[in-house]
């Protein structure tokens, strides 16, 4: 590895200082993706600073806010957060669904979701349940959607002096029934050939679907919402025609690339199953919590 | 130069490595312990994995000085000279290394997930060594070691065998 300046950052405030002094500098955290590309020496920073200890971007807290994630929360711990089993089981299989146990102990939500690609198995999910991203620069805190914050293929819209600090789920969809699916070659170790999540409110009495989010990974430059398949399902029932109607509209949605793993056309494939089942999934999950509920009563 | 301080299988250690110095480098060319072994060097194999604060980690994503005050435990902390440690064992007894390259990363996974699962299915020791690439013996005979070093572990006579 090329050598390189090394500063350690305290707290998050800390990080965005040592980002103004030292930019273009490369930020450390679970290190999974930054360690490769500086063994490839990809980048011409001469200047790593080291974020994996900062104290104020580990937590996952339920607030008045909402879920709140710490950027650096790692992927097991997602997986191992009570909170995050229960009220998000599909945030629970999308981390689990990335790299291996090794590389899910040390990356963290926030580079995951900051590396951009297309892929990004953290990103659907968030999506599909509105999350914000907060961001901290010079001038103090911004917040936008995570949709917004991804640009194209590795570009964010973070800009060189600023730091993602938080992943929030806003309250209004705590609970929300979702569900991410993932095809790849394989199960460890692999990347996704398409990525899908669903979200969805099912209204108990008229067994419609409101509110529903539909996001796809690995078939646009970006992770997309399947926009033309949520308005259709949007105040329909839940029917297993439905689901299938809405399936064959996101695949209109979608662009896909053909490469080394698989073509434009098994993509879309595999976008009309993904949609399909998640949606059911998610359909499932909101009938038993609306059964749960019943039964409590 | 930075100086790192921590403890490594059970001792206080210290060491001076220049920033770029991966743990995994300074594991074997600075306090000599060559366990852990340098495959993919960008975290596909698992043939780097040690044990930092209780969890696997592939010890060439990490750079030396971010173990500074933690716990590592890397393959040469697990066996004495007079005993085998239970997977250890189990793996001999197994045949389940053939070239053995992959073994201290093998090992130490599942080490890591006995420690905090002592009882794991076949689906979740699957799921632990899915980082773990072994291009030889392949996974049924390590499975299989896995659950007899379990039973090993809880005190219970084997219940599998290779």
């Amino acid at each position: 590895m090329q050598a390189f300046k090394y500063f350690i950052a305290t707290d998050a405030r800390h990080a965005v200082a040592l980002l103004a002094q030292h930019a273009p500098a490369r930020l450390l955290a679970g290190g999974t993706d930054l360690l490769p590309e500086l063994k490839a020496s990809l980048h011409t920073s001469k200047t790593v600073i080291d974020i994996s200890r900062v104290s104020d971007m580990h937590k996952i807290e339920l607030s008045e806010r909402g879920l709140s994630i710490g950027a650096l929360v790692t992927h097991s711990e997602i997986m191992a957060a009570p909170v995050i089993c229960d009220m998000f089981p599909a945030l629970v299989s999308a981390a689990h669904s990335i790299g291996a146990v090794q590389t899910r102990n040390l990356g963290t939500l926030g580079g995951n979701l900051v590396t951009a690609v297309p892929s990004v198995d953290s990103g659907p999910t968030l999506i599909a349940l509105d999350a914000l991203v907060t961001i901290a620069g010079a001038t103090g805190l911004r917040q936008m959607p995570l949709a917004d914050f991804f640009i194209a293929p590795r570009k964010t819209a973070l800009k060189p002096d600023e730091l993602l600090v938080e992943v929030l789920i806003p309250k209004e969809n705590l609970n929300k029934p979702a569900h991410f699916l993932k095809f790849g070659l394989r199960k460890g170790q692999a990347l996704a050939l398409v990525n899908a999540a669903a979200s969805l409110w099912l209204d108990p009495k008229k067994n419609t679907c409101t509110a529903v989010r539909i996001a796809l990974g690995a078939v646009a430059p970006t992770v997309i919402r399947a926009v033309s398949a949520e308005k259709f399902l949007e105040g329909r029932s839940a029917t297993p025609k439905n689901f299938s109607e809405a399936a064959r509209l996101a695949v209109e949605d979608t662009h896909p690339i053909s490469d080394m793993r698989a073509s434009a056309g098994y993509r879309k494939d595999l976008v009309a199953v993904l949609v399909k089942r998640a949606l059911e999934a998610a359909c499932a999950q909101a009938k038993a919590a609306q059964d749960n509920t019943g039964k409590r009563k | 130069m930075i100086n790192i301080s921590f403890t490594l299988n059970g001792e206080k250690r210290s060491a001076s490595v220049p920033p770029e110095t991966t743990l995994l480098k300074m594991l074997r060319e600075s306090l000599n312990l060559t366990g852990a072994k340098l495959g993919c060097d960008v975290g596909d194999c698992g043939a780097c994995t040690v044990i930092v604060d209780g969890k696997a980690v592939n010890s060439c994503l990490m750079l030396a000085c971010q173990v500074e005050g933690r716990d590592v435990l890397t393959i040469e902390g697990l066996a004495t000279p007079d005993h085998l440690h239970p997977i250890q064992e189990a793996f001999e007894n197994s045949a389940a290394l053939q070239c053995g390259f992959c073994g201290p990363g093998v090992i130490l996974s599942a080490k890591a997930l006995l420690d905090a699962n002592p009882n794991p299915d076949v689906a979740e020791i699957r799921d632990a060594l899915a980082g773990n690439l072994c291009r030889c013996t392949g996974y049924t005979k390590m499975i299989s070691a896995v659950q007899t070093a379990a039973c090993t572990l809880n005190g219970k006579p084997a219940e599998h065998s290779a």
